[in-house]
């Protein structure tokens, strides 16, 4: 029950927090955005301690899927209701949760007009995310992925920036057409288990028993890899990702960055490596090639922009690409690698959109060539500028080092060549975080901006101190993600 | 010869062929009752509410035999012309269903003119006739027949309001072109007798052999004209080019009633004649359909990319959404015939929803922003900031959008699942690939409707808010309704398709 309690909970509180915005009742006027936040915080917290009681109680400790729910849904078509969680699925909620909260503290006052529909529309979003890191039903898993692209697309649409219909249109059309050849892929995996024993299954722990020939398996893997490389997002799929974060709100990018990437490689793991071992081992070559350019690519064209957000978001599909050659490099490093390096990149990504945005709320702009000198009148925010520009190059001591560390020398064993490629991204991405610092807070000072507030600051230190925590001490995600990977 | 035995033993009519007859008779018999009425006295209040009666009890009856243990098997064969079975009754009660909505919603539309329209009831309850005589008819004649009863009747409805500006023209354009479908299709109907000397369907499939034969291209080619017609109805690409003329020129209702009601008749009668007959099994045929269904697709979204009308977006979106649907006629055995009659009367049912949902908003929106002008056409931009002014209109609408879109949460996905499925069955990766790019362009314009009503309201038409709108009663309750059905089956389909089967 937990699980459902907490996805349809924060249906719930997003249709209540909808319903009676800005209402008086009782001498108390409601707020929309309170209101999130007590839900975000009391369901985030009913999750941690149920699984922590969960966890002590049960000899398993989350190594293997649990298994929490399942009951028929379609059943003409044999289709559950299934929820199971194990270390990886939970390091990503408990990220998710954390951001959900980065990203109702940050919206505090951006978003003033209809707020209530944001807010359900935010909600709705986090609960589609954590439906897709639970879901094992794969009819399930697809309807869940849907439904946190539904109201993310209307966040973009609704409370975007000037360009914002065209986002949310591509942003929506690339990953609704390559879900739907997951779809297929889907569709033809319960046939072939019924084809094998008889019985139609979309279950995932019934497909990992599946023999599937490797002629089948490196189309139906594909059908796969393009869903997830989309929404990872991997060149030559990338497109729709620095439209759409340039776009969006800021919660919206810190929400796109933070976990809607992560659930691309959440599904690269998942479905494409433990459903078709021998086939992604025969695609890795190719895999590994795209993640390289990507880091390539991402780099180089950050370099190249002279919008904040736009320049984070191709930072963004370089540190993707380190997750991506981790993901087929088929080795534990590598895949530890992957996923510090996903929760890192969750955290910092959305820490510069956290400070695009408050920047825009400043001088209402992201140009870079609108910025500059911000240090003189806000040094403060200058400070945190350098760390999480710091954060995004993988400079050690903070959590994306020890991730793109891992990567690397995981992937080395398996790529050398792509790897040494690979590397150079690294200097890439210190040159862009360089210039994006220097063209921001240093130079001369254009005019006067406000230092952060207090809610600015509490929302820098917290993704700043958990960083530090992760890049000094990375053993709380590599002990609990140990098991998932063997 | 074994086709006059046949004939022989079943005309006799028992009780049993009454009863599973009954709501084509009860309708039959409504219609004259209707006659008398007007003959009697003439007042629209009371036609319309006696067609809806009639409708009622037709639908009522249909779903009561449609769960009572009559139907076994294969059905009842009620002469050579009629066969009933399971599907006809859900075909027959979405028919009913989609009937019940259009005469529902005529009284908006008809309530600014003076005259008084029985005739216009007469005839909706006439197409509806001929649309429950297709969907049980098991023989090329009863075909014909309630296709010409459908056709010529939809004639006079599609020029009904003569006063306006395309009526003549729409109704001129529907005539000649129906007239020279059905008469491609008699003609074909005429190829196939010659072949095989008999037109019921269950007949033709044991007569005909596939195999390689002198005469074999007469009836490839009767299969082909008579298939034309019945594209023509359906308007597949390439007989697709009346469809926007057409919607755009009738009264909504019209156009509902052929987007539905015609539509869903066809594809009943398409299906029942192609899996008797066993076209499935046969390589060209199934090549036509695989070609005709790729095109559809693709020209039906290309071509509402552009649209700024409502009802010629939504013509050219049946056109692909039936291009969709030709899926299910390729399918690979036997034994996949009931998994594709559920696929199609699912989709058909999620289709149907969220016509009949968009219909009405779209009627609603004509009395109420042009009642003063003399055309009555609603664009994309009158929608726009609707969200933000008349909250559960916009949502049943962004619901039914989201339907015709096949996005999960609604009803349309769920179709487009089913469709999918049978698609993997049968192995026809071409027709998965022309869904999937079909879809995919269909967002571009699916997608700009939902943002246009979600726009801010800068400089909206706000001003129409006032109490003496021309607002009747019942629509909102109406407009929940639908909202709570199409939630309810696009989450829990199987209420629905438990049902079919």
């Amino acid at each position: 029950m937990m699980l459902t309690i907490v996805i349809f909970g924060l249906l719930l509180s997003g249709s209540v927090a909808w319903l009676t915005d800005n209402k008086t009742f009782a001498g108390v006027k409601f707020q929309a955005k309170w209101l999130s936040l007590c839900a975000v915080l009391t369901l985030g917290s009913y999750f941690l301690l149920s699984i922590f009681s969960h966890a002590q109680s049960s000899v398993q400790n989350f190594s293997q899927l649990q298994l929490f729910e399942r009951v028929p849904w379609i059943s003409s078509l044999n289709i559950d209701y299934a929820l199971a969680l194990d270390q990886l699925s939970i390091t990503l909620i408990v990220l998710t949760f954390f951001l959900a909260v980065i990203c109702i503290l940050v919206s505090w006052q951006e978003i003033q007009e209809k707020a209530g529909f944001y807010y359900f529309n935010l909600l709705a979003t986090f609960a589609g995310i954590i439906g897709v890191f639970s879901a094992v039903d794969m009819f399930l898993f697809f309807f869940f992925w849907e439904v946190m692209l539904i109201p993310m697309t209307a966040i973009i649409a609704i409370w975007g920036h000037e360009n914002r219909y065209f986002a949310a249109i591509k942003f929506f059309i690339f990953t609704q057409v390559s879900s739907l050849l997951m779809l297929v892929a889907i569709i033809t995996m319960a046939y072939i288990h019924q084809q094998q024993t008889g019985l139609l299954s979309f279950y995932y722990q019934d497909w990992l028993s599946l023999d599937i020939k490797i002629g089948i398996a490196q189309y139906l893997m594909l059908g796969f890899f393009i869903a997830f490389a989309v929404k990872l997002p991997s060149v030559p799929v990338h497109s729709w990702l620095p439209d759409a974060h340039t776009q969006a709100p800021t919660a919206g990018s810190v929400l796109l960055a933070g976990v809607l990437l992560k659930t691309g490689a959440y599904g690269l793991i998942r479905f494409v490596i433990f459903l078709f071992p021998q086939a992604s081992e025969n695609f890795a070559p190719i895999a590994a090639t795209l993640a390289v350019l990507s880091i390539l690519y991402g780099a180089k064209m950050a370099f190249a922009q002279s919008d904040f957000k736009r320049l984070v978001a191709y930072s963004s599909i370089s540190h993707m690409g380190f997750v991506m050659l981790a993901i087929f490099s088929f080795n534990e490093i590598a895949y530890q690698g992957a996923i510090v390096t996903m929760v890192a990149h969750g955290l910092s990504s959305a820490a510069l959109f956290s400070l695009a945005g408050m920047i825009y709320h400043r001088i209402h702009s992201r140009s870079l060539n609108d910025m500059g000198g911000f240090w003189q009148s806000a040094p403060r925010m200058g400070g945190f500028g350098l760390a999480f520009a710091a954060a995004a190059f993988g400079l050690p001591g903070l959590a994306n080092f020890v991730g793109e560390f891992l990567s690397l020398v995981g992937a080395f064993q398996v790529f050398p060549i792509m790897v040494i490629f690979a590397a150079l991204g690294l200097i890439g991405s210190a040159i862009y975080g360089m210039v994006l610092f220097q063209k921001t807070f240093q130079g001369m000072p254009l005019k006067p901006v406000q230092d952060l507030s207090i809610r600015e600051i509490c929302i820098c230190s917290s993704l700043l101190g958990l960083l530090i925590i992760l890049g000094l001490y990375p053993n709380i995600i590599l002990h609990h993600s140990f098991g998932v990977l063997t | 010869m074994t086709p006059i035995d046949n004939i022989v033993e079943v005309t006799v009519f028992t009780t049993e062929m009454f009863i599973v007859l009954s709501p084509i008779l009860l309708l039959s018999f409504g219609i004259v009752l209707s006659l008398l009425l007007i003959a009697w006295q003439r007042s629209q209040k009371m036609i319309a509410v006696f067609s809806q009666a009639i409708l009622t009890f037709t639908l009522l009856l249909s779903l009561h035999l449609l769960s009572g243990s009559l139907l076994t098997g294969d059905g009842v064969q009620i002469t050579t012309l009629l066969k009933v079975d399971h599907f006809s009754y859900i075909s027959l009660s979405l028919i009913c269903l989609s009937a019940l909505a259009v005469v529902g919603l005529s009284g908006q539309v008809l309530k600014s003119e003076i005259e008084v329209h029985d005739e216009y009831y007469l005839l909706i309850l006439l197409v509806t006739l001929g649309a429950s005589i297709l969907v049980v008819s098991d023989h090329f004649a009863s075909l014909f027949l309630g296709f010409e009863l459908l056709s010529i009747s939809l004639v006079g409805l599609v020029g009904y309001f003569r006063e306006q500006k395309y009526a003549v023209e729409t109704g001129f354009k529907y005539l000649i072109l129906s007239a020279s479908a059905s008469s491609f299709m008699l003609l074909g109907i005429a190829f196939i007798y010659s072949q095989t000397g008999n037109l019921s369907f269950a007949v033709n499939s044991a007569a005909v052999s596939w195999s390689p034969n002198s005469l074999q291209l007469f009836n490839s080619i009767g299969i082909l004209l008579f298939f034309s017609g019945i594209a023509f109805k359906l308007s597949l690409a390439p007989f697709h080019f009346w469809t926007p003329d057409v919607y755009q020129g009738a009264p909504t209702p019209i156009t509902l009633l052929m987007a539905t009601v015609s539509k869903v008749a066809m594809f009943t009668v398409l299906m029942k004649c192609c899996f008797a007959q066993g076209y499935f099994n046969n390589e060209h045929f199934v090549d036509v359909i695989l070609v005709i269904a790729l095109l559809s697709m693709f020209i039906g979204n290309t071509l509402a990319l552009k649209q700024q009308n409502i009802k010629r977006l939504m013509a050219y979106s049946s056109i692909a959404h039936f291009g969709y649907l030709l899926i299910v006629l390729v399918i690979s055995s036997e034994q996949n015939i009931d998994f594709a009659w559920r696929s199609a009367l699912f989709y058909l049912s999620a289709y149907i929803l969220a016509n009949v949902s968009i219909f009405t908003i779209v009627i609603l929106h004509e009395n109420r922003i042009l009642q003063n002008s003399a055309e009555r056409e609603i664009s994309i931009g009158d929608w726009q900031s609707m969200f933000w002014y008349r909250r559960t209109e916009a949502v049943l609408l962004m619901l039914s959008i989201l339907s015709l879109a096949g996005i999960p949460l609604t009803m349309g996905f769920i179709g487009k699942f089913y469709l999918l499925n049978q698609a993997v069955i049968s192995q026809s990766w071409w027709l998965i690939s022309g869904l999937v790019i079909g879809s995919g362009i269909g967002l571009a314009y699916y997608l700009p409707l939902i943002f246009t009503m979600l726009k801010s309201s800068e400089n909206s038409i706000v001003e129409n808010e006032s109490p003496s709108d021309t607002f009747v009663k019942s629509p909102p309750l109406f407009i929940t309704i639908l909202i709570i059905i199409s939630f309810y089956f696009g989450i829990f389909p199987d209420s629905l398709s438990q049902y079919i089967m």
